[in-house]
């Protein structure tokens, strides 16, 4: 019985190989641009994130800046200035920051052997390894003992290490920050980074423990503050508390808006999220509708095929079809059709992101990333093509099913 | 085994009706055989449309083979028209891409009978009508003589008690039209009920008894 209906599928769809492949052509066409498109959508926002990661994950960053309302008998326009030391002790009162570090900034210039650059020098403790992914390729970061020692020991940007080094091997050897010895501990691990503050990117800079920094160069307030809650959903009240404590303990009034600058990177993502699916899902929408055209395409198609059968199915229904026999009989054809298209629409999209993936890295591919087939393409894609080719396919099947038999037996 | 009651059928295109028939009754035993004459337009297609449970009278009563017809749905008169009707028409009615074995085996399918029971059941009907070796041959391939057997054939499929021909000799000759009557009779002796409309006095003189229809209504 099954192979009956499979034999007759088979033949009434090859009755007419031209007709059978123009309709196809349409479902494969709207297949590979919708998975194309969902992929090409799903690769930019992944490449976006990730660079935009480069910076850091989950982190706040806070910016002392100057007072706008007049607090305690000081007038608006004071400086806010904050130490080290207080930043090292806000776990103690805000017990829902996870990692927390002060971070100098400044500009100094670096030297080894006969190659020497003004870049950004960067006084900081060792969560900042986590918070802001600056992951050691070789050697370590700066660790807890150094900051103790206040050691000159420096870690160095991956770009830096090769401008200074060469092909030579960084870490163990020493290079000159104004003048001063500092032994290279690590190289940081080459990354993606699309957002920055004070200063150059990761790849440039030299980390050194903050102790050092500020006995060396006698930095008294931090450049800024970076911290990562406990919960990252809960960024902002975690940043109120900070603000308040900092209020109390340098002298701000804790309702004065601009008194710390404030970056939420948490936030930032999650706006960043969003728009990036919405990106995706209008990508999405515009293969769809390349698709639907592929459906309307199928179901004309099947409606003039049934008008051609009407005898056929008269002889059906008078020998004892049931409606519900002749509507699965052209149903059928339709998704078969529809399937088959997909089926071919995903093989030709896979072939041509598996073209993509030759792609030499970096340039143009930072940005838009290796689309891929994922699942969330591939369900998406099955169940746009499923919803169409339902409706592409019942509405000529319900014609064939209501079909008069006396009338269809008198053509 | 057909009782038909004051049957009526109008057909109602837009503001205009046509009474098709106008309260025809009839009874048809177990195993007679009936023929039908009359004019066009004197309701012979209606009527047996109503016969072959393919349309449904606006008035009157119906019982086929002592169960009523009325009332019935589609889907369960198809299953009527299934095992208890067999049809030949004028122009055969084959599918025109299945094979002479793949129409015969049609009503069986809509039956869900399995593969062994079809394949028994249409090697023996092909072989009744005797164009075995042309099982595999498409309508388009064989005569008129031959794809009315085989649509008679079909008609048998799923043993049916009632035979219903709907000008069978029209499109043949007098050689196949006199071979087919000659297996419609064949059948008729074996016990069939058999109803069959026919223009032709000549074919009509094979049956037992003549319905003369004129207007709607049965002539006495």
């Amino acid at each position: 019985m099954i192979g009956i209906f499979f034999r007759n599928l088979f033949r009434d769809l090859v009755r007419q190989p031209l007709r059978t492949a123009l309709t196809l052509s349409g479902v494969v066409w709207g297949t590979f641009s919708v998975v194309l498109l969902l992929a090409f959508g799903a690769s930019v926002s992944k490449a976006q994130i990730k660079r935009f990661h480069g910076m850091g994950q989950g982190i706040v960053l806070v910016f002392p800046s100057r007072t706008t309302l007049p607090w305690q008998g000081f007038l608006k326009g004071k400086a806010v200035r904050v130490t080290p030391e207080t930043v090292e002790a806000m776990p103690e009162k805000v017990p829902s920051i996870e990692l927390i570090s002060p971070e100098f900034v400044g500009s100094r210039l670096i030297r080894y052997g006969r190659n020497e650059y003004r870049n950004t020098v960067r006084g900081v403790n060792p969560g900042f390894e986590l918070m802001r992914n600056t992951i050691a390729a070789k050697g370590r970061f700066i660790d807890p003992e150094d900051m103790a020692a206040r050691k000159r020991v420096c870690f160095i940007g991956d770009v830096l290490a090769t401008d200074l080094f060469g092909t030579e091997e960084p870490v163990g050897e020493a290079v000159f920050i104004d003048g001063v010895p500092f032994l290279v501990v690590g190289v940081m691990r080459t990354k993606l980074q699309s957002s920055n503050y004070n200063g150059q990117r990761d790849e440039r800079c030299a980390f050194i423990p903050w102790t050092t920094y500020s006995s060396l160069y006698g930095a008294k307030y931090v450049s800024n503050i970076i911290f990562r809650p406990r919960d990252l959903g809960r960024s902002k009240a975690v940043m109120e508390d900070v603000k308040g404590h900092l209020a109390k303990l340098v002298g701000f009034s804790p309702a004065d808006p601009d008194a710390l600058g404030v970056w939420d990177t948490l936030d930032f993502e999650k706006q960043f999220t969003t728009f990036f699916l919405a990106f995706t899902v209008f990508l999405g929408v515009i293969g769809s509708f390349t698709l639907l055209v592929g459906g309307i395409g199928v179901a004309s198609i099947m409606r003039i095929v049934v008008e051609e059968r009407t005898r056929e199915i008269g002889v059906k229904l008078a020998v004892g079809a049931r409606r519900r026999t002749i509507l699965w009989q052209f149903f059928s054809e339709s998704l078969v059709i529809m399937l088959f298209g997909g089926l071919v629409g995903f093989g030709l999209s896979a072939g041509v992101l598996q073209a993509a993936k030759a792609f030499p890295a970096g340039g143009f591919t930072d940005f838009v990333g290796v689309p891929v087939l994922n699942p969330m393409v591939i369900v998406s894609t099955v169940l746009i093509l499923l919803a169409i080719g339902v409706v592409a396919g019942m509405i000529p099947a319900r014609t064939a099913a209501s079909t008069d038999p006396i009338e269809a037996l008198r053509k | 085994m057909i009782e038909l009651q004051g049957i009526t059928k109008v057909y109602r295109t837009g503001s205009q009706s046509l009474e098709a028939l106008r309260g025809v009754s009839l009874n048809i035993g177990k195993g007679e055989f009936v023929s039908i004459m009359g004019p066009s337009g004197s309701g012979k297609s209606t009527l047996m449309n109503i016969i072959g449970c393919l349309d449904t009278p606006t008035a009157g009563e119906y019982v086929l083979d002592s169960s009523k017809v009325a009332g019935l749905t589609f889907d369960q008169l198809a299953a009527v028209r299934n095992r208890k009707i067999g049809f030949v028409f004028q122009n055969f009615n084959l599918l025109p891409y299945a094979t002479a074995w793949e129409n015969i085996e049609l009503p069986m399918l809509f039956d869900g009978k399995n593969g062994r029971r079809r394949r028994e059941r249409v090697t023996e009907l092909l072989n009744a009508v005797g164009l075995l070796d042309w099982r595999d041959h498409r309508p388009t391939e064989l005569s008129g003589g031959q794809q009315q057997r085989i649509a008679l054939a079909r008609a048998l499929a799923n043993d049916p008690p009632i035979l219903l021909a709907d000008e069978p000799t029209g499109n043949l000759d007098s050689k196949s039209g006199e071979e087919i009557m000659a297996i419609l009779t064949e059948l008729w002796r074996e016990g069939r009920t058999i109803v069959m409309v026919t223009h032709n006095d000549h074919i009509a003189a094979h049956s037992e008894r003549t319905i003369r229809l004129f207007d709607g209504q049965i002539l006495p």
